[in-house]
This record gives structure tokens, sequence and C-alpha cells, in this order.
């Protein structure tokens, strides 16, 4: 694990810092979002065990309580819907990586509107549930637990925007290290979609 | 004026609060104007109208302090500027206030602000210790009383203790490991400029309509659901606080991991490293939790959620579970780094190794696995599962096998040393070995669930969380500071004051803290601003050496200013330590060294003849072997 190199003298013509030494194969950029994700996912965590209180230790004779239904079909819809965008966010990255510009732009662009698709169609879905977070704690944590990972998706939807803009503008290479910017991303990308499965099984269909 | 708004700084800063705070209250009214809603809603648990400017107008200091602008840039697609490091490092004084990524003006400033906090809240522990020297009302208000507790540990918790072992971490542990940096410096900066954020709106929880927040630090559901609107100022601070506790734990761990020195081996970290690595895992992981409850409460309050109202399907006891998954590893979050702090003072001024150092790194990890299990022992009273009970004692006993075998392998550290006692630092790291102890043994007791349904909410309770927070954590904070102030300000602190600090604050804590637990089992409750007569005398002398600790601690702050300005020049390595931080000059370089050490031994190899824990720049490398298992290019590379 240790790295062998030294980092070379840089005090004769340059007054930064000396360069870190690597002391792990993996980049900080790389770490810093899987432990980010770590702590997200204690915080998905939080409302998964209120969800499990409420609905579990609580035990309402029925859930969702009686006049309330959810949407499966369409929500299901939806999850495929995100899914594929994985894809295409992994689309990106592999197109990068092989240095074809427009295939990293393809992707991102899908991967966004798919991303954005899933929003528009969760935001619908709020308008026409008929019930509201004030309905009971089944609305509290229904709201709580689909809010919550929208508000993720919107800000996977902003970190792709920044790579978007980004690509377009001609930044972006094959080296690993140039495309960080889309990998990092990306990483959080897949993140959310996980996320929303759990999120999907646990509120929909279990 | 328009350059000053041009430029990130305090003016642009205070126009970003001024404006993202208007757009809030604006953004408030609009929408319930458009709803056809009352434009003002002043329930005592609603105020949409002060709750959203007190999120956005912080965001928009932040943005105006200079904070975001590098990531703006970037999001943009704009050339980011050239790092030409004028935002590193400090000049002169005035680089103290400014936006700075220099891990060791971090540092500094974490340490004096938390310090301003821990004062802050000190004399609010002076207020209730006023209150309570007799029985009856006198100088406060019950309800005042309330909310004087609650700040009070709210202060010390969330925005002294924490941070402010962020910040000594912050200073030394880059140097410590031989990095130039943290891994993430502006999200170091952002870390430290949410924190004195969080300090503010607890306590402008003052100025609220009904009074600061008085449902304890610990919040509990439906009593701070209901309570007035300075509830939903401690909701909005601990999102803060903890938004800067888990960026600045996940910076600590990205360095560590990977930013150390060739050779420097995870076996050869010094011990104040593991205990920020297991810290900064607790706080990654746990801090969360406290996060999702206090948004869940501020719903609950402000969005008229039902997450803990009974008639409405809602638990209540969910509160506590979820409240103290995170809070009860945050008491080892509060206490993990100041065990790596006495062992860094312990072995220097011992002049011996550390006693059993992979068992005192293995026992931290332990320490960080099983705190997590033994969250419900808060709770034994809350008519919870009953049948929890048992398995949350068991796990909580079990938590002593680590916490004791870092206490002997201090005592095996002292046993044959050559004690030097000549540094306050080390007072206060022996006393703490002792206090300590007591406070955890009374924690094994409150760990048992006959003992624990006895004393639940009586002094009892207070005199433990005391002796191992103050007599614990806050020891080991003065002797972290101590001993690393010729570092961080190139001079000696005065030894004769520093003794008297010292005497004065363990005699104070423990005249305040020990008849506590006295009273307690009497059953004297706790967050009570009245008490029987009985216990009158006691509370007298209780709130005389309480006076007297307060009192002591000015000694210290004296002591700090006038050595800061006046002190005599410290040298590089005054306690003749091994670490990597005190090769360096003190204070160290702007960034930290002109070449990155080489590490070839243990950080703790005192009294063995030629043993040697790094290379320095400029050193030569002969007579150092290349260490085992590295195969090193070192001296053959052109």
């Amino acid at each position: 694990m240790e790295s062998a190199t030294v980092a070379v003298s840089h005090a004769d013509h340059h007054h930064g810092p000396p360069e870190a030494n690597q002391s792990s194969r993996i980049d900080r950029q790389t770490l810093g979002i899987l432990l980010f994700i770590v702590s997200e996912v204690m915080l998905f965590g939080a409302f998964f065990a209120s969800y499990f209180f409420l609905r579990v230790v609580v035990d309402p004779p029925s859930w969702p309580p009686h006049p309330y239904e959810l949407p499966v079909a369409v929500a299901g819809m939806n999850t495929a819907i995100l899914v594929s965008s994985s894809f295409t966010i992994h689309y990106a990255l592999e197109s990068i990586r092989r240095g074809n510009r427009n295939g990293l732009k393809l992707g991102l662009v899908a991967t966004w509107l798919l991303g954005a698709t899933f929003l528009f169609i969760q935001i619908n879905e709020y308008v026409h549930l008929g019930f509201s977070a004030r309905d009971l704690s089944f609305g509290s944590i229904f709201y709580s637990l689909t809010g919550l990972h929208g508000a993720h998706v919107f800000v996977g939807l902003m970190l792709l925007s920044f790579a978007t803009i980004r690509a377009f503008r001609g930044h972006f290479g094959p080296e690993e290290k140039d495309h960080l910017g889309v990998e990092v991303p990306g990483i959080y990308w897949h993140f959310v979609d996980i996320m929303w499965l759990v999120v999907f099984v646990t509120v929909y269909v279990l | 004026m328009a350059a000053a708004i041009k430029n990130p700084g305090w003016w642009r800063g205070l126009f970003g609060a001024v404006a993202f705070g208007a757009f809030g209250f604006g953004l408030v009214i609009a929408l319930r104007a458009i709803s056809d809603l009352p434009l003002y809603q002043t329930e005592q648990t609603g105020y949409p109208h002060v709750i959203v400017p007190a999120i956005t107008a912080p965001l928009g200091f932040l943005w105006g302090f200079g904070c975001f602008d590098y990531w703006l840039r970037w999001a943009a697609g704009l050339p980011t500027i050239p790092d030409d490091h004028s935002q590193h490092g400090a000049k002169s004084w005035k680089d103290y206030f400014k936006f700075n990524t220099d891990h060791k003006v971090i540092g500094v400033q974490y340490v004096v602000t938390t310090f301003i906090f821990f004062f802050l809240g000190g004399l609010m522990a002076m207020l209730i210790r006023a209150e309570l020297a007799q029985p009856g009302t006198q100088i406060v208000e019950a309800a005042t009383y309330n909310s004087l507790f609650s700040t009070h540990a709210v202060l010390m918790i969330f925005v002294f203790v924490i941070p402010v072992f962020a910040g000594l971490a912050n200073y030394v542990l880059p140097l410590m490991i031989g990095a130039p940096d943290m891994a993430f410096p502006r999200l170091n900066a952002l870390s430290f400029w949410m924190l004195p954020l969080a300090g503010i709106l607890f306590i402008g929880s003052f100025l609220a309509p009904g009074g600061a927040f008085d449902a304890g630090w610990t919040g509990y559901a439906p009593l701070s659901t209901g309570a007035p609107l300075g509830q939903s100022f401690f909701n909005l601070g601990v999102q803060f606080a903890g938004a800067s506790s888990i960026a600045t734990a996940l910076n600590f761990l990205v360095t560590i991991i990977t930013m150390r020195a060739p050779g420097m081996t995870f076996w050869r970290m010094p011990l104040l490293v593991w205990a920020n690595l297991s810290t900064s895992l607790l706080v990654v992981a746990a801090t969360p939790f406290i996060a999702g409850v206090q948004f869940m409460v501020l719903f609950d309050r402000a969005l008229h959620t039902n997450f803990f109202d009974f008639g409405a399907g809602g638990d209540v006891i969910s509160y506590q579970h979820i409240f103290w998954f995170y809070s009860h590893p945050a008491v080892y979050i509060m206490m993990l780094p100041g065990f790596g702090i006495v062992s860094e003072v312990i072995s220097t001024h011992a002049r011996k190794p550390i006693f059993g150092y992979r068992l005192m790194a293995l026992a931290l990890i332990g320490i960080v696995v099983l705190s997590y299990s033994v969250w419900a022992h808060h709770m034994f009273v809350a008519g919870m599962f009953s049948w929890l009970r048992v398995p949350m004692m068991i796990t909580t006993l079990l938590i002593a096998v680590p916490t004791g075998i870092k206490i002997f392998s201090w005592l095996g550290t002292l046993y044959f040393g050559k004690i030097h006692t000549y540094s306050t630092a080390m007072l206060f790291a022996l006393a703490f070995i002792v206090t300590f102890t007591i406070g955890g043994i009374s924690g094994v007791m409150l760990g048992m669930v006959p003992i624990d349904i006895h004393v639940s909410d009586t002094y009892f309770i207070v005199a433990h969380i005391h002796f191992v927070l103050f007599g614990g954590s806050v020891f080991t904070i003065f002797a972290g500071v101590y001993h690393w102030f010729p570092k961080m300000t190139g001079r000696m602190y005065d030894e004769k004051l520093g003794r008297v600090h010292f005497w004065g604050t363990l005699v104070g804590t423990w005249g305040t803290f020990i008849p506590m637990h006295w009273v307690g089992m009497d059953g004297m409750p706790r967050r009570v601003a009245d008490y029987a007569e009985q216990f009158g005398n006691w509370n007298l002398m209780i709130s005389a050496f309480a006076f007297l600790l307060g009192a002591v601690q000015l000694v210290f702050v004296y002591n700090m200013v006038v050595s800061w300005r006046f002190g005599p020049k410290a040298g590089a390595n005054p306690w003749r330590a091994n670490s990597i931080e005190w090769q360096v000059s003190s204070p160290p370089p702007i960034f930290n060294s002109t070449e990155i050490p080489r590490v070839v031994g243990g950080p703790y190899e005192f009294g063995i003849p030629g043993a040697k824990h790094a290379i320095m720049a400029g050193e030569g490398t002969e007579g150092a072997e290349v260490p085992a298992g590295e195969k090193s290019v070192v001296g053959t590379s052109p």
C-alpha cells in the first residue's frame, strides 16, 4: 500500500507546498465521495429507522392507512427511468476513458434528462396523491423518505449540470486524473439510483 | 464600497447574509400571500418567516465570505484561478479573520472560537450554580433556568468539546503524518466557518419570543415539538454544527488514509492520529442520525407533520432511539481524541514508549464498534421494549473493557518511567487518568439497569457526565492546549500560572462534582430550578467550588493571551518529543516543510539508543536504515 515514490524537492523555483505523498492507491476525491456517501446512507438510515417505528412498532391496522393508496405502477416505471440513467452515466464515463468526447456529452445529457424526468414524474405524483405530509404519520414518513431522495436527485442533477457544462466547454480527457469531474458525480449518481431502489422497495412494494 | 461588496470578505459576507435572509423572508411571505394564508404565522411552533431566513442568511454569509467562490467558478465551467496560495497561511493577525485554507490557521481559528463558546457556556454554568446555591428562586425564573441549562449543554457539546478537538487535530495532525495540508483545504475552511454560525444560532435563540430552547440538550419529543420558537434555532444550529463536524471528519479520514509520509504505515502513526481516525469514523457514520432526527422535529414543528404525534400514528419513543443512536457514539466523539492527546503527553513526559501501542490502537477501534450497540442504555426508564434492557446493559459493560485497556496501558507507560511534571500538560494528563476512571466507574454503575432506574434524572447523572466530560474531555483539552501551545505560538506559557490553573481546576472539579453523586443518590432531581431544603448545604458547597472552578479559568485566559504576546521564545522541540510536528520550527513553516519527511520508525521510541521516528528535509540519510517492508527508492533515484 505504501507508495514508493518520494516527492522531489520543490524548494528551488516554486513557493507552493511540497507534493504530498500518495500513501494509498485510492485518490482523495474518490475516497471523499465514498465517505460522503456513507454519511448520506446513514442520513437515510435515520428516516428508515423512523419508518420502521411508525409502521412496525406502532403497527397501525392497515398500511398505507385505509383511504390512501400509492401508485405503485407509476413509481415502478419511474424506477426504470432512474435505473436506466445509471447505464447512461456509465456510458459517458466509458466514452471519455476511450477519448470519445461526443459519447461523453451524449451520455451526460441523456443522464441529465432521465434524472429530470424522474423528478418531474415524482412531483406530478405528489400533486395527484390526495394526501399530504400532515395526514397521519404515514404521510409524514412517505413525503420525507421520497422527498429526501428527491432532494438527492436534485443535488445529483446539479453535479451533473456542472460536469455537462465543462464537457461542452472541452474539459476532461482520457487520463484517469482528467475525468475525475465525471467519475465523482457518477459515483454519487449511482448511489442516488441504488438508494431509490431501497426506498421504492420499502415504501411502495413491501 | 463597491469593491468591498465584490471581493469576498466580511462586507460581502454581511451583504450576503442580509440579501439571502431577505430573500428567504420574501419567499415565505410571497408563498403565503399566493396561498391566501395570513402573512405571518406566529403560533409558537410556527414562524416560517423566521425559520427560513435563519437557514438562508447563514448560507448567504458563507457565500459572501468566499467559502464557495472557487467551487462556483468550477461549477460554472469558468477557468478556475490558479492557486497562488494567497489564502494560505497567516502573515499578520488579520489573516486569522479571513477565509484561510491553511490547516494551521484553521486550527487556531477553531481553538480560539470554541474557547469563546466555552466561556459563554461557562458563564451560564455560573448562573445555574448561583441559582442553585440556595433552595427557592433567587436569581433566575424557572423558565430562564431551563433555557440556561439547555444552552449551557448545547454550547459545551456542539460548539466546544467536539470542535475544539477538531481544531487541535487540524493543527497537529497533518504535521504529524508529514502532509503539507489537509486533503481538502477549502472544505476545511468551510467546516470551520459553519461553526460560529451554529453558535450564533444557539445563542441567538435567547432573542426569540418565548426565550431560548429549554428542552435540554437532548430535545426530547414531544416536549421539543411543542416548545416555543427557540427550539427551532436549536434544530437548525445542530444542522450547521453537524455538517461542519461531518465535513471535518471526512477530511481527516481522507488525509490520514491518502497523505501519510512515505514509511508512515498505520502501525507507525502516533496515537493521536489513530484517535482521530476512529473519531472520524464515528462522526461520518453517526452524526447524520442527529441531523435526521432534528429535521423530523423541525418538520413536526414548522410543517406540522406527525413523526412524534401519538394521536396521528406517530411514535414518541422513536425520537429517543434515533437521537441516542447518534448521541451515544457522540460521547466517544467527545472522548477518543482526548485519549489520543493523553497518549502523546504521557509518553513524552514519562520518557517511555507507549505500553501496548497496538492494543491501544485496537482498543480505539473496539470502542468505535461497540459504541453503536449501547444507545438504549439512556432509555431504561423511557418505556421502550423491556427485552432491550439486558442486551444493552451487557454491551455497555463490555465497552469498559477497551476503555480499561487504555487506562492500564497509560499506567503501564508511567510504570518505571522518568516522569517529568514540569509541564502543566502532564499534570492535566495525570489528573485525567484519575478523574476519568472515577467517571468511567460511575458509568459502569449507570449501565446496570437497577442502579440506573434508581438514579435516573438525578444529580448522579449530572455528576457522571461532568466527571467524564469535564474531568475527562476538558482536562485532555487543557493538556493538549498546554502541550502544543509552544508549537502553535512559538512561545512558552508561564508554568507557574499553569500550575495555579491546574490545581484550581482539579480542586474545583472534584469539589463541584463529587458531592453531586451523593445528593443524586439521595434523590435530588436534575434540570429543576428549585430543590428540597435538605440539599441546601451540599448545594452551597457545590456552588462555592463551582465559582472557584470558574474563576481559575480566568488565570488560563490571562496566561494564554499574555504568553502568546510576550512569552519567552520556545524552541522547536521544548518537550523533546519524537513525532514529526516537533521536528519543524515553532510555529511551523508556512507549508510545514520544504520536503515531505520520511518515516523510519515508531513515534514513541524514547530511551532506545539510535531510534529515530522520521528523517526531515535537509537531514542526511546516512545512519538511517531503509525500513523493513518498504521498498523505498530514496537516494537511488536521480
